[in-house]
């Protein structure tokens, strides 16, 4: 009986990940105005409030989970439109939501950014939201319109004003040099915070995105290190020779749950981010690693091979409470809980390794991926979406996949990427 | 042993029971000038007389089978003969395990092989260990690395 129901489980798992799908949404993007065209160092505010547009309509289109018509001349609102626009031609667009906006050129050069989510059907407003930003920070400040449309769609906070940290992987086999990248969500100000001159693995970003947490082999050993993006400041998070490696900060930023390899038994510990004295929280004889916070900071997530197959276990933030969430077939690695405390994103280890997410309690779980190699699943701030790596005739890749449904989708990066971290939205 | 032969036949040479065939000069042996031995040279010797500098663990183990016992015991005995000599093990996971997992198992057959090491008498100080997870080639196996 007990293996019959393994087998159903197992059959269950390995079903295709189809979910079916809603029509998506449309989106009028119409050019944003101005109401007095000036110069600025980032050029005229009409041009930027154009190019605020098209990175708009772009940053909606990249979800998977709306269309949006895009920018165009005839289109275009005057400043006093803006708040009162007309909705009889979106609607026989099909448009579902309209955002319109303003780029204003302030007295002391910096720029002042509007924007506006109406309902087409109703003419209803669902939502505005305003900025102040220097000329050259304008991209932050229409990502910030992307998020208030996104929000005003699906509740959920928006993805585009966020910083991406991955693995950046040129040359093969022992020749190969890692080093650690970091960018903006949609690509642009792509950096390396580490030279290359050391492998380097699994780079966790701060809630905040000023901090990453990463694994060095500077000295020949896995070590855990946190860099200061900004000044570029690094140290070890620990002091002393054993082994450490999978980093993930705490929601508030100020401590770090990592594992630690003494006498060759690997547990999880947690310190504070600024350093101090490890504090133990499990003590099984098997391997305890990938450690992951409730958004709350009450609870880690966390796996273990201690029932001899790698499963997923909960326990509170000071190591009491243990217990297993996964008891279907196959091996369960590298748990994410997702940012609204709903989901577990995880790599399923079977037939090759698999992305899936399950309830925060181990039920519901689907397969998000066939695999054969996609692993190490990070949310998206919306929790409605997810990124990994994936490794395809050798060579990994970063991509990203809607839980919503759909195929996944490569995120371009100028080198072979692996073991992405997608921060929050930033403030 | 090469001695304990010579001093058999010198005791028979003594004795007269020999043949004149076997009457040796007594040799003054003379210990040869150190010699500066490079990591490399010192390397193909380990292997030479080693066999291995690796062993092979099965799946997800870190369990040391008889073979993998055979090949660190004679790891450790030309460890001990050259306590000059600083060796780091290193652990590899499976390609098919997922990153930090991988690290870890790596991480306990190094040290699985360290401890070993060690019950064979190489001085702990002489050892060191660390895990490449599956982010090298090497996958399911420790090496014994000379370092210096």
């Amino acid at each position: 009986m007990k293996p019959a129901a393994g087998v159903l489980i197992a059959a269950a798992l390995l079903a295709a990940p189809a979910s079916a799908q809603q029509p998506m949404p449309v989106v009028a993007v119409p050019p944003l105005t101005t109401p007095d065209d000036q110069r600025t160092s980032a050029g005229t505010t009409l041009n930027i409030a154009w190019q605020a547009s098209e990175l708009i309509a772009s940053d909606l289109r990249s979800t998977g989970e709306m269309l949006a018509v895009p920018p165009a001349q005839k289109d275009y609102y005057s400043y006093p439109e803006v708040t009162a626009p007309t909705f009889s031609r979106w609607r026989s667009a099909g448009a579902k939501a309209l955002l319109t906006g303003f780029v204003q050129a302030r007295p002391d050069g910096r720029l002042a950014v509007g924007c506006y989510v109406y309902d087409v059907e109703n003419g209803r407003e669902l939502g505005r939201t305003g900025f102040v930003a220097d000329a050259d920070d304008w991209r932050r400040a229409a990502h910030k319109c992307s998020g208030l449309v996104y929000q005003a769609l699906t509740g959920a906070p928006g993805i585009f004003d966020t910083r991406i940290a991955y693995v950046a992987k040129s040359g093969s086999g022992g020749a190969q040099i890692s080093r650690i990248a970091v960018m903006d969500g949609d690509g642009r100000n792509h950096s390396y915070a580490t030279a290359g001159d050391t492998m380097v693995l699994t780079p966790r970003l701060s809630p905040r995105g000023d901090r990453l947490a990463y694994v060095s082999y500077a000295g020949g050993r896995p070590n855990v290190r946190i860099v200061d993006l900004e000044s570029g400041n690094q140290r070890p998070l620990v002091l002393g020779q054993a082994m450490s490696f999978a980093p993930r900060f705490s929601p508030d930023g100020n401590q770090v749950a990592f594992s630690m390899t003494t006498a060759g038994n690997t547990d999880i510990y947690v310190v504070g981010a600024g350093g101090g004295m490890p504090r133990r929280l499990t003590s099984s004889p098997g391997v305890d690693t990938g450690p992951s916070f409730s958004p709350d900071g009450t609870k880690i997530l966390f796996e273990s091979d201690r029932s001899g197959s790698q499963q997923l276990y909960v326990m509170n933030a000071d190591g009491s409470a243990q217990r297993r969430i996964s008891f279907a077939a196959g091996w369960y690695a590298a748990p994410e809980w997702s940012p609204d405390g709903e989901k577990i994103a995880f790599t399923w280890r079977g037939a090759g390794l698999r992305i899936g997410v399950m309830d925060a309690d181990g039920s519901n779980q689907r397969m998000l991926t066939t695999g054969p190699l996609d692993e190490g699943p990070n949310w998206a701030a919306s929790s409605r979406e997810l990124i990994f790596q994936r490794t395809v005739g050798g060579r990994s890749g970063i991509y990203r996949i809607a839980l919503s449904g759909g195929a996944a989708r490569k995120v371009t990066v100028p080198q072979d990427g692996s073991d992405p971290d997608w921060s929050g939205t930033r403030e | 042993m090469r001695r304990a032969l010579l001093v058999a036949a010198l005791a028979a040479s003594l004795s007269g029971a020999a043949s004149a065939q076997l009457r040796f000069p007594i040799i003054q042996r003379q210990q040869p000038p150190p010699q500066l031995v490079g990591i490399d040279a010192l390397r193909a010797d380990f292997i030479a007389r080693v066999g291995s500098d690796t062993v092979y663990f099965a799946g997800d183990s870190a369990v040391l089978t008889g073979p993998a016992r055979t090949t660190l015991a004679a790891q450790a005995q030309w460890l001990r003969q050259h306590p000059e000599v600083v060796v780091q093990v290193e652990g590899h996971g499976s390609t098919a395990d997922t990153r930090d997992h991988a690290l870890a198992v790596g991480a306990r057959r190094a040290s699985e092989v360290r401890d070993y090491l060690i019950l064979m008498g190489v001085p702990a100080l002489q050892l060191s260990a660390t895990s490449w997870g599956k982010e090298r080639p090497g996958a399911g196996r420790a090496v014994t690395v000379l370092v210096r």
